[in-house]
């Protein structure tokens, strides 16, 4: 073993919080999701579900009984659901799953601030959904039944999967934050993903139906998203179903920015 | 060899140490505390896992930090890093105090008992990383991270996954890590702990240059005493949360001193040296042991002992002296560190 060198002494002296400490947070998140399976496979597996869905739709002229705007529908929802389940469960992972590897404690160490690490980690969690909308983006452009319904699914799809995610993400940061078990946070914010998901495949008519799918965030954007493709509604006509999504995506994001500042070795609030 | 104790005054055999280990105990003497510990209790609900800890620890120091299982190391060391916030009490490192953590975290480095490392990165992405995390630019992460590596004995390995590493590198990229912000105070937590003889011994080699090169004050816990009495120059014992000793090895040693030594003459010379040290100053009792010639124990007066400072060597072999008895061996029974800690700690009495 080498002795300790003097020389260096000055050059790692300049030890301070880094301003962008959330930056650094994220780029390795990024790196860790990015450059190891997790991501790609991913990718691969959505863009092949993709491809398989496109390709009945295009060419089997027997299965493909729905209408082409059903089918750019029936795309975006799925990139809506995949992208936000994605994005719940890494969120999950995210703090309880570094605790579970024990390497929190290193992270906890350094002079990061609390919030920041949690925001690097969040940033990393929804970044998933970009990825899985301009894997999508193709597939509509090839579905698409005419020149104003590929923009509006794209945008609509945008809109509400990133309000979507932005909550979801927030709420598995949240929940990874508070839990001491990694299984524990995925399940618990998935059955949230879940139950929430459910209205979705259930008729919701009358009065009550209707206030519950416009509170509902997930129901509220799915809602959103059905009008304006499939009813062909402009974006500005359905605007009041973005309510639920974007107040969901604000409460989240001000919960997770209030838990993360005491981000803990242990679960829980305080100790 | 010799080295200076600062708060014995007085010169004390140490047979890990050099000439450098001397001069940075003097240095570090006089140095300002560059850690003041006061009064730190840490609860969990109705557990006090750290009681009324109080300490300081100056740089250059290398601190022991002795316990039994459960005794409060690991929740002391965590609250002292700021991993914790402490119940009561306060405590000051670079004179920053305990209510500003983040402040304080540019100052330590920490290799903590459990430390986890993300297996699927290299060992140098892994302290580019932390190095970055501590405010550096890429450009001086990457040097700081190659520069490392080398000090820690992993230059060639620092581009092999950590998946590849064994528990020895795992633990010297951990000390690795704990010094990329330069720190003034490092914590170790049983950095020894799983690793075999050739690693524990490249172990406190690191951790003795860490302080005596960098000058940086070393917070040591482990549970091997050998250790301790190898690298510290004080020791803290815990017990239950609550320090019950502290001082250099040799004060502790003396802390839990003997009140019995045992003595090797000539079987022909036993009389005489049963009779010389029946009449020893403090002796309260000479026995032989199991009546075979030669092989006696004198036992003190404990109140004598307090008294003359604990130590009955000198009164023993001087009496012996004095009437020309050859000593074959002298050994004060219960004088290791491990004695004194046993003594000590409630093990000593299961």
């Amino acid at each position: 073993m080498t002795s300790l060198a003097r020389s260096d002494y000055r050059l790692r002296s300049a030890a301070k919080a880094p301003a962008y400490g959330w930056l650094v947070v994220a780029v390795q998140e990024l790196r860790d999701i990015w450059l190891s399976w997790r991501g790609p496979i991913i990718v691969f597996a959505f863009s092949l579900l993709l491809s398989l869905l496109t390709y009945l739709a295009a060419t089997n002229k027997e299965l493909n009984i729905i209408d082409q705007r059903d089918t750019v529908n029936m795309v975006v929802q799925i990139t809506l659901g995949i992208g936000v389940a994605v994005s719940l469960l890494f969120g999950a992972d995210t703090v309880s799953g570094e605790r579970e590897r024990e390497t929190l404690e290193s992270l906890l160490l350094t002079p990061v601030p609390r919030r920041q690490i949690g925001l690097g980690k969040l940033l990393a969690a929804v970044s998933v959904w970009p990825v899985l909308m301009l894997v999508a983006v193709p597939y509509v452009w090839t579905l698409k039944a005419g020149p104003g319904l590929f923009a509006n699914a794209v945008v609509a799809g945008f809109v509400v999967g990133s309000l979507l995610t932005a909550a979801f993400a927030s709420l598995g940061v949240i929940v990874s934050i508070l839990s001491n078990s990694n299984r524990l946070s995925l399940a618990a914010s998935f059955f949230v993903f879940v139950v929430l998901l459910a209205p979705t495949r259930i008729p919701l008519t009358g009065w009550f139906g209707d206030h519950i799918a416009r509170i509902n965030p997930v129901t509220a954007g799915s809602r959103f998203v059905d009008r304006v493709i499939v009813t062909n509604h402009s974006l500005g006509q359905e605007w009041t179903l973005l309510i639920a999504p974007v107040v969901a995506a604000v409460i989240a994001l001000a919960v997770a920015f209030v838990v993360a500042d005491r981000l803990r070795l242990q679960g829980g609030i305080d100790r | 060899m010799l080295a200076f104790y600062a708060d014995s005054g007085k010169m004390e055999v140490n047979p890990g140490g050099d000439q450098t280990d001397t001069a940075a105990a003097v240095r570090s003497a006089k140095a300002e505390a560059v850690l003041r510990v006061d009064h730190v209790t840490k609860s969990f609900g109705p557990l006090e896992a750290v009681r009324d800890l109080s300490f300081e620890a100056r740089p250059g120091e290398i601190i022991g930090l002795l316990g039994p299982n459960g005794a409060g190391k690991t929740t002391a060391i965590r609250v002292l890093s700021t991993i914790l916030s402490p119940t009561r009490g306060r405590f000051t490192l670079g004179g920053i105090p305990h209510t500003k953590p983040g402040a304080i975290r540019q100052q330590i480095g920490v290799l903590p008992e459990s430390a986890g490392y993300p297996l699927h990165q290299t060992g140098a992405e892994f302290l580019r990383y932390h190095a970055r995390l501590f405010g550096h630019p890429a450009r001086s992460a990457r040097e700081i991270a190659a520069s490392l590596l080398v000090e820690v004995g992993l230059a060639e390995r620092g581009s092999s996954s950590i998946a590849t590493y064994s528990r020895g590198m795992r633990q010297r990229l951990g000390v690795a890590r704990a010094l990329v912000n330069t720190p003034s105070v490092i914590f170790l937590d049983e950095p020894t702990l799983g690793l075999d003889p050739a690693g524990q011994r490249q172990m406190l080699a690191l951790i003795r240059d860490v302080a005596g090169q960098r000058g940086a004050t070393v917070i040591l816990s482990t549970h091997f005493l050998d250790e301790v009495e190898e690298v510290c120059s004080r020791v803290i014992i815990l017990n239950r949360g609550e320090a019950i000793a502290e001082g250099s090895v040799a004060d502790i040693k003396r802390r839990a001193a003997p009140r019995t030594v045992r003595v090797h003459v000539p079987p022909e010379m036993h009389d005489e040296a049963l009779s010389a040290l029946t009449q020893a100053q403090g002796v309260a009792r000479v026995d032989s042991i199991d009546k075979e010639r030669g092989w006696l124990t004198a036992t003190f007066d404990s109140a004598w002992l307090d008294e003359h400072g604990g130590v009955p060597i000198n009164s023993a072999i001087r009496a012996l002296i004095d009437v020309d008895v050859l000593i074959l061996s002298f050994e004060l029974e219960g004088g290791r560190l491990s004695d004194a800690f046993l003594s000590l700690t409630e093990e000593g009495r299961r």
